[in-house]
């Protein structure tokens, strides 16, 4: 190996690290490579190390960035002497190494949500919320609605008895939907609503419920923000007329709620909301705003102004404070609304040629987001590189949301009518 | 000579006697004034060789001083001790120049001199006309009485040479009145010449001492005078009020002119360059033929042998072509008879006139200039973001070309009609198709109602007008819309309208439908959302007609048109104001006056093809089928503000944004050209247009249909001849 290395013009020092178990780690000893080697050349080098049975990518980082071009070029960039051992830490490449079968809908998949490890969540154009058990196979299907579901969350994922799940839908309307995971057998069960939700003047455009509460809140069409109690009783006290109503139509108890508390502020649509913390909820508008609101008060906390009209927010990342948003532009941007100050992106990505339709966090990783794209791309993105990760090429069509699964798989969904799942992505 | 001179002596011998006493008493003042003086003087003059002509510059003096009665008696002794010198002089003494009397004569002559004393006249005829005396043997007489006799006159020859002889004779002057000969001395001859110059005579004057000033300002005590200071000193003079006033009277008549009439030069070159001064007085720019070249050393009969080719040389050149050949091969000739006739003069002498005759002599202005600086200072595209400069999204489904678009009032949703006869709504944000249409004929106009609670969609095609409810809007909107689209029993039109225009109940979509008499052209919703007027291409009062939907009913115009109607539009903020383009013209009438005439704008276009109008309602923009766009201020005038020529080929439409300041226009040309376009709330300052953007994109096949901005971003929506309609962004 180091008599190979002597024969380029210009050899490197350099040390493998890793932070990954066996069968992954090498000998920590010192070995001299051509500094003309690029990330494949050196995965090749470290698998040839590890002499595995399949041949495993890797990703290379030195001083916490990712290496993207060839060895040489990098030390250049970032100034960085070839003349003592370079220490190179490695990681499994973040791509998907496997594509699950695709979960065939009637209509465009808009939603999507897979908070909960058990289930995978997708809203339909047809109206019809669906849960997944696994790749293909559908446990239930959530009806009721009238217009196309477009978006669906957990709103108690780990309920005692079962999981309750909120969907909003052009309808103007949200409805509430109780799950018992057990009882689902071969066939799928049709669930419909215990509660709906009425009160937005036009189409309900994103949901998101509260982490460990009963709440719910969700952005509409009609520039509001509405929050809304899961709770069954007190909905009920709260409008016994509406309830007789629903008793006589539908031969199931529905319940109808109206909303807690209305959050007033942005002048456009309200494409998506948040609710990461308590009681903090973050939206984006249309309007080119980005808000973060005080549940308990009602009042906007902050205001990023971002020029394009937006479609998606999420937050993650350092602390769970980094805000990423897309929107109607191919720029993927991240702030971070605790530098004072300023309200200029620290992170902008611009891979995709088309509007972004989704973006997440990964839930445990402080580097890694993905997002989903109208030019039918879903990309993984780590902060420490402007490059992305990988780009997911499944869909034929716009896709219109994605998610993290399990924390090593991405679910999408989108306009060629399928959920897909890219599996197999390890972040460690 | 010797007589006369004895005869004088004794005269001279004489006088002294009588006068020695006057003479004597001045000499005493004189010395006890300045004793010391003279005798340094006496000392100096002694020094003298020569010095003879005292009682000439006595004489002289005497003349001078006749008239001054002061001196006289001074005069008188000088003149005794002067003529005594004289006398001795003339007695011989002359060339010795004897010294021990000289001391004597010089004393009196210094005396003389500083006194500036004269002789007193020896004869003492007075002051008559020496003439009288010109054949007497006497010139005069002297103070006895005695004739005094003339001098022998010498010969003329004799005296010229006694006159080159005497290396004095410069210095002479003859005196006609004593008849003598003076000599001038030094001092005099230097007074003379001093006096000549117009300086001081004596040298020793000093014109510029310095002034000394005898008076004491400071410290006298006593004014000069008592008297107290008068009361004028203080007052404003009465005369110079006076003055002042004339003098302003003069100025205002004109009779003062204070800046001078400019001066013509009266002298110019009349033999000056021609051509220069015609440059200058005509601007002309006048170039003058230029001159034959002078004949050179090779063209001399007989030039130096250099001059003249080699055989080779003149082998060389039948070799050259014709144009670079030397015109002109020098040769020799013993003399000039043997030269034969220059066989090119006539040739060379006509293309001379030629050229003199029909040549342009003009300069040619050509002016250069940047076509870059002629442009307009624009502001830069980057300050006027955002605007829509990129396609993201395509709304695909139609099978043919989309021939018009409609934007909601929220900005969720557009509707657009085809030629396929299919009538769709998609969502802005996905482009999805939400809801589909399809009737039997090609859609010629759709339009959302322009109340956001009010989702209803009006559609034009063929003679048909549809009011479809789209479904989108709340419950208890929908049940109203229901209402309102439901016709129980068809609505009775007074004759005027029934005759244009039938309302249907429409079974399929459970809308309305509209019959009309002929094929409708353009649809628009007034903002209120109630009336709708529609545009046939019909003549007079039938061309254009409103519909109420909340009524059911239709109404006429009460106007009468000149002209095919193109299409319509309620002005934005005055209800009652309707805007009507026909093929050229844009009228504006106000239909709450029974459609009386407003305005009238002069587009000078030769079809037009659409029109919009800026949400403050002031400006409207008029788009042609030559390609052209009109943007009228209405403020204004009734001319166009600018107009804007781009598209090579059809304006389909135009379109302002309701609250960006922008607005568009599409063409069949395949682009949508998008423009800055300000109004200012300031009334002084005029719209600003930038073009910001073309926008390509849709297949050359077809062009672009319509263009509409979406209403609350700075978004364009274009439909397309190639059945898609594109979403460009900002």
């Amino acid at each position: 190996m180091n008599g190979e290395g002597e024969d380029a013009s210009k050899v490197i020092h350099v040390k493998f690290l890793t932070k990954l178990d066996y069968p992954f780690k090498v000998p920590v000893t010192s070995v001299v490579i051509p500094s003309s080697v690029t990330r494949l050349g050196l995965s090749s080098i470290v698998n040839s190390l590890l002499t595995l049975e399949k041949p495993e990518p890797f990703d290379f980082l030195i001083d916490g960035e990712l290496i993207r071009m060839s060895l040489e070029q990098f030390l250049n960039a970032k100034g960085i002497s070839a003349e003592r051992t370079l220490e190179i830490e490695y990681i499994r490449a973040v791509a998907p190494r496997k594509e699950e079968k695709p979960s065939l809908h009637d209509d465009w998949v808009s939603a999507v949500d897979s908070s909960s490890p058990r289930f995978v969540l997708t809203g339909c154009y047809d109206g019809l919320g669906r849960i997944w058990s696994s790749p293909g196979s559908c446990t239930h299907i959530l009806e009721g609605h009238t217009g196309a579901i477009s978006s669906i969350a957990f709103a108690n994922s780990e309920g005692a008895e079962g999981v309750t799940v909120a969907t909003a839908s052009k309808d103007r309307t949200l409805r509430l939907f109780k799950v018992d995971p057990a009882e689902s057998g071969d066939s799928t069960t049709r669930v419909g609503a215990y509660k709906i939700l009425c009160g937005h003047k036009a189409s309900v455009a994103s949901v998101a419920a509260q982490k460990y509460g009963s709440k719910v809140c969700s952005g509409s069409w009609d520039c509001t923000i509405n929050v809304w109690d899961t709770n069954e009783s007190t909905s009920e006290l709260s409008v016994p007329g509406k309830k007789r109503k629903g008793n006589n139509q539908a031969e199931e108890p529905q319940l109808e709620g109206e909303a807690e508390t209305t959050l007033v502020g942005h002048t456009q649509c309200v494409s998506s909301v948040v609710w990461p913390e308590h009681d903090v909820i973050y939206s984006c508008s249309w309007d080119h705003s980005v808000r973060r609101w005080d549940v308990e008060t009602g009042k906007d906390s902050l205001n990023l102004y971002s020029g394009k009209a937006l479609n998606t927010v999420d937050v993650g990342g350092e602390g769970s404070a980094l805000v990423a948003a897309g929107g109607s532009d191919p720029i993927l941007r991240v702030w971070d609304p605790r530098k004072p100050g300023t309200s200029a992106p620290v992170f902008q990505f611009a891979s995709h040629s088309s509007w972004i339709s989704a973006c997440k966090w990964h839930t445990s990783s402080w580097f890694h987001l993905l997002s989903a794209s109208y030019d039918g791309k879903i990309m993984l993105w780590d902060l420490r590189t402007a490059w992305p990760l990988s780009i997911i090429e499944t869909h034929k069509d716009k896709v219109l949301c994605a998610d993290w699964w399990k924390g090593d798989s991405v679910v999408s969904g989108g306009a060629d009518s399928n959920l897909r799942i890219s599996s197999g992505i390890s972040i460690s | 000579m010797t007589k006369k001179s004895e005869g004088a002596n004794e005269d001279q011998v004489k006088e002294p006697k009588r006068k020695i006493v006057p003479s004597k008493s001045q000499k005493e003042a004189k010395e006890v004034k300045s004793s010391e003086e003279e005798e340094d003087l006496l000392l100096d003059s002694g020094t003298d060789s020569d010095y003879d002509g005292d009682s000439l510059s006595g004489s002289l003096n005497s003349d001078d001083f006749d008239s001054e009665d002061d001196d006289d008696s001074h005069r008188e002794t000088q003149d005794d001790e002067g003529s005594d010198e004289v006398v001795d002089s003339e007695n011989g003494e002359e060339e010795d120049g004897s010294d021990d009397e000289g001391s004597e004569q010089r004393e009196v002559a210094e005396e003389s001199d500083s006194s500036e004393d004269e002789v007193a006249p020896r004869n003492t005829v007075g002051d008559v006309p020496l003439e009288w005396y010109k054949d007497e043997k006497h010139i005069g007489y002297d103070i006895t009485g005695k004739k005094i006799t003339k001098k022998e006159k010498q010969d003329k020859l004799d005296s010229f040479l006694a006159t080159m002889d005497d290396s004095k004779n410069w210095r002479k002057v003859y005196d006609e009145y004593n008849d003598e000969e003076v000599e001038l001395t030094k001092e005099e001859s230097k007074l003379i010449r001093r006096m000549l110059k117009g300086e001081a005579p004596h040298a020793d004057f000093d014109p510029y001492a310095p002034y000394v000033d005898w008076f004491k300002w400071d410290d006298a005590i006593h004014p000069l005078s008592s008297a107290p200071e008068p009361k004028r000193r203080f007052i404003p003079s009465k005369w110079e009020a006076k003055k002042v006033v004339k003098l302003v009277r003069a100025i205002r008549k004109g009779l003062i002119k204070f800046d001078k009439p400019e001066e013509e030069p009266n002298v110019y070159l009349l033999w000056g360059d021609d051509s220069a001064s015609d440059q200058k007085s005509k601007h002309l720019t006048y170039i003058p033929p230029p001159k034959l070249k002078l004949p050179g050393h090779e063209e001399s009969y007989n030039p130096s042998l250099e001059y003249i080719p080699s055989e080779e040389e003149k082998a060389s050149y039948e070799l050259m072509y014709e144009e670079d050949r030397p015109k002109f091969i020098p040769k020799r000739f013993t003399s000039l008879r043997s030269i034969p006739a220059y066989e090119n003069a006539l040739k060379e002498s006509f293309d001379r006139c030629l050229d003199l005759y029909l040549c342009p002599r003009v300069r040619k202005k050509r002016i250069n200039i940047d076509p870059e600086s002629l442009k307009p200072k624009l502001p830069s595209r980057k300050d006027l973001r955002p605007y829509p400069n990129s396609c993201y999204l395509e709304y695909k489904g139609h099978t043919g070309p989309v021939t018009s678009i409609s934007t909601e009032l929220s900005g969720q949703w557009i509707a657009s009609g085809s030629t396929d006869g299919s009538v769709r709504i998609w969502e802005v944000e996905t482009g999805r198709c939400l809801k589909v249409w399809q009737f039997d004929e090609a859609v010629k106009c759709v339009a959302w109602n322009p109340l956001p609670d009010f989702p209803i969609l009006a559609v034009a095609m063929g003679v048909d007008l549809f009011f479809l409810n789209t479904e989108l809007g709340t419950d208890e909107e929908q049940q109203r819309i229901e209402e309102l689209l439901r016709l129980d029993n068809l609505p009775e039109l007074d004759e005027a309208a029934a005759a244009i225009a039938k309302w249907l109940p429409d079974e399929k979509y459970r809308g309305i439908k509209i019959r009309h008499f002929k094929n409708l052209s353009y649809i628009d919703w007034h903002p209120r959302g109630d009336y709708l007027s529609a545009v046939m291409p019909g003549g007079e009062t039938r061309g254009v007609v409103i519909h109420q939907l909340s009524a059911h009913s239709t109404k006429r115009l009460p106007i009468k048109m000149r002209g095919l109607p193109v299409c319509t539009l309620f002005h934005p903020n005055h209800r009652g104001i309707f805007i009507i383009a026909t093929k050229k013209y844009v009228r504006v009438y106000n239909l709450h006056k029974n459609g009386e005439p407003i305005k009238k704008l002069e587009t000078g276009l030769r079809e037009i093809s659409s029109m919009a109008i800026h949400p403050g309602g002031d400006n409207l923009v008029v788009g042609s089928k030559e390609g052209k766009m009109c943007w009228f201020d209405m403020d204004l005038s009734s001319k166009p503000y600018k107009i804007l020529k781009n598209h090579p080929k059809d304006i389909t439409n135009v379109g302002f944004h309701r609250s960006y300041p922008l607005f568009a226009s599409c063409s069949e040309d395949s682009t949508a050209y998008v423009f800055h376009g300000k109004v200012y709330s300031d009334l002084n300052e005029n719209p600003l247009i930038v073009p910001l953007e073309i926008l390509r994109g849709h297949s050359s096949k077809g062009g672009v249909l319509d263009c509409k901005f979406h209403p609350r971003q700075p978004w364009l929506f274009t439909a397309g001849g190639d059945s898609v309609i594109k979403l460009y962004c900002h």
